[in-house]
C-alpha cells in the first residue's frame, strides 16, 4: 500500500544514515497540523499545545488552535499556527 | 438532526491532559476545545460514551453534562418513549379491532324502497361483525322479506356493506301521482289535449282558479273505475286586469325649501345636551341624522342632527284628456304585472268610467296559457 511517509524516507538522500523512525508531522498552510506517532499530550490551551515524541517534546504555538482529534498516535491541531518546535 | 452518532461530554477536574491522553487509548476523541484550565469538551462515538464514562467517573472527574446526537441515539429514544410506544400499541389493537366490523353502508338502485328499511333490518337480523357475517344467507333474507326486491347482491368492502339492489317493476296502477289536475287561474278555456285521466269541462268553458279539470281515473265500458295519472294540457285565455284612477282634483304638499336645524349631544341614548331651535312652521316633517363625535368604544358620543322642513299644500286642477295616455300607460303596467314572460298575447283593451270628479282606467290584457296543474297536496 502507498505509504506518503515512507516514499519520501526512500526518496531522500541521507548521506549521514540519520533514522528517521519516531513521529511524522506535516503542517498545512498553517492552519491544520497532523502528527503522526506522539506519545501523549503534556499541554493544552488556545494558543499552546505540547506533546511528547520521541526523543523529545514538540511545542506548538499559535493562536485559537483547537485539537481536532487525539487517537493513541495521532493528532490533528486546528486553528493558525505560528511555530513548531522541537525540543 | 444529525446522522453521525456522536456523544460530547462536559468535563471538570485537574489534569485533564492525562485524563484525554488516557481516553485516546480507548477510543478516538475529537473536538476538543478547552474552556478553561478545569473545564474541556469533547466528542467521542456514541457507541463507546458508556466506557468513556466509566473512565472518567473512575478517575474522579465530574461529568457536567453529556449530549448525544445521532440517528441511533434518536431512534433509540423513540423507542424507549414509552407514551408513544403504548400509543402505537393502543391503535394497532384499536384498529385491529375496529377494522372487524361494518361501520357503513352503501345501499345502491333504490327507488321506493327506503334505505333505512334496509338498513334496520339488516341490523335487526345480522352482526356487524365481519368473520360473522354471511352475504348469501343476507341476499336470501332480502329477498324474502321484501316483495319489491327482484334481485340483490351484498359485498363486504373494507368496512362497508355494498348493497346493490334491483326493485320489481310494478302495474301501472302501484305508482305514479293520483292527483286531480286543477286550473291554477281563471279563464275561458280554448283547447284541450287530454293524455290520460277524465276530463271535467270542455272547449268554452269558464273555469275559476282551483276548479277541477281532469280527474285522476277512468271508467272502462263495463264501469269499472281504474285509477290512472291525469295527464292533460288544458289552455285558456285568462284575463289580466290593472286600473289606475285620475282625480280632477288633488292636494299635493310640498316643501317650501325653508327649514330649521335642532341639533342633540347622546351618550347611549341618553341626551346630554340639546339645542332646540323653536319651529315656526305649521305644517311640517323632520329627518334625522346620527353622526359618531369620536371613535372611543368605551364613550360614544353621537351627534344628532334633526331638520325641520316646513311643508305647504298645493291644490292641482287637472284635466284627463291632458294626461290621458299616462293613466293607461300606468293600468297597462299593473295589467302586465300579472302577465308571465313566457305568456302568448292575444289582445289588450281598455275601458273607462267616470263618475263625481274621477276617472279610472280598466285595461285587461288577454292572455294563453297551460292552466291546469297538478295539486300534490
Amino acid at each position: 500500500m502507498f505509504n506518503f511517509f515512507n516514499e519520501i524516507k526512500e526518496n531522500i538522500k541521507n548521506p549521514k544514515g540519520l533514522e528517521f523512525t519516531g513521529f511524522n508531522i506535516i503542517n498545512l498552510s498553517g492552519h491544520l497540523l497532523y502528527v503522526e506517532g506522539h506519545l501523549g499530550l503534556i499541554n493544552l490551551s488556545k494558543e499552546m499545545i505540547s506533546f511528547k515524541v520521541k526523543g523529545g517534546v514538540v511545542l506548538v504555538q499559535g493562536s485559537e488552535m483547537l485539537l481536532s482529534e487525539l487517537s493513541e498516535n495521532t493528532i490533528k491541531i486546528c486553528g493558525i499556527i505560528k511555530k513548531v518546535e522541537q525540543i | 438532526m444529525r446522522f453521525v452518532n456522536h456523544s460530547k461530554f462536559y468535563i471538570h477536574g485537574l489534569n485533564q491532559e492525562k485524563m484525554l491522553n488516557l481516553l485516546s487509548k480507548i477510543t478516538k476523541i475529537s473536538e476538543i476545545d478547552r474552556k478553561s484550565k478545569v473545564q474541556t469538551s469533547f466528542l467521542c462515538p456514541y457507541f463507546e460514551y458508556k466506557k468513556v464514562e466509566k473512565v472518567l467517573l473512575e478517575h474522579g472527574m465530574k461529568i457536567e453534562k453529556i449530549e448525544h446526537f445521532g440517528l441511533a441515539y434518536n431512534l433509540k429514544r423513540c423507542l424507549t418513549s414509552y407514551g408513544l410506544v403504548g400509543a402505537l400499541l393502543c391503535f394497532a389493537v384499536f384498529y385491529a379491532i375496529e377494522s372487524q366490523f361494518v361501520l357503513q353502508y352503501d345501499i345502491r338502485g333504490l327507488s321506493t324502497l327506503q334505505k333505512t328499511e334496509i338498513v334496520g333490518f339488516i341490523n335487526q337480523n345480522f352482526s356487524s361483525y365481519k368473520p360473522s357475517i354471511d352475504t348469501h344467507k343476507m341476499e336470501n333474507e332480502l329477498i324474502e322479506n321484501f316483495n319489491s326486491i327482484s334481485f340483490v347482491s351484498c359485498m363486504i368492502r373494507g368496512q362497508t356493506l355494498v348493497i346493490n339492489v334491483k326493485e320489481k317493476l310494478m302495474p301501472e296502477q302501484m305508482y305514479g301521482n293520483f292527483s286531480p289536475i286543477y286550473a291554477n287561474k281563471d279563464g275561458r278555456i280554448t283547447a284541450v289535449n287530454l293524455i290520460s285521466g277524465t276530463l271535467r269541462v270542455k272547449v268554452g268553458d269558464f273555469v275559476r282558479k282551483g276548479d277541477v279539470l281532469v280527474e285522476p281515473y277512468t271508467v272502462d265500458t263495463s264501469g269499472n273505475i281504474k285509477k290512472v295519472e291525469a295527464k292533460a294540457e288544458i289552455v285558456a285565455d285568462v284575463y289580466n286586469q290593472g286600473s289606475a284612477s285620475h282625480f280632477e282634483h288633488f292636494v299635493e304638499v310640498v316643501r317650501t325649501g325653508r327649514y330649521v336645524v335642532q341639533n342633540q349631544v347622546l351618550l347611549f341614548g341618553l341626551k346630554i345636551y340639546s339645542y332646540n331651535e323653536k319651529i315656526p312652521y305649521k305644517m311640517y316633517e323632520v329627518e334625522k341624522e346620527e353622526v359618531r363625535l369620536n371613535k372611543n368604544i368605551l364613550l360614544p358620543f353621537k351627534m344628532q342632527k334633526i331638520k325641520v322642513f316646513e311643508l305647504v299644500e298645493n291644490v292641482i286642477d287637472s284635466k284627463f284628456d291632458d294626461v290621458k295616455e299616462e293613466y293607461i300607460e300606468k293600468a297597462r303596467e299593473k295589467a302586465l304585472e300579472n302577465v308571465s314572460n313566457c305568456d302568448k298575447i292575444k289582445e289588450e283593451f281598455y275601458n273607462l268610467k267616470q263618475q263625481a270628479g274621477v276617472t279610472v282606467v280598466d285595461y285587461c290584457i288577454t292572455t294563453e296559457e297551460n292552466i291546469g296543474v297538478v295539486d300534490d297536496c
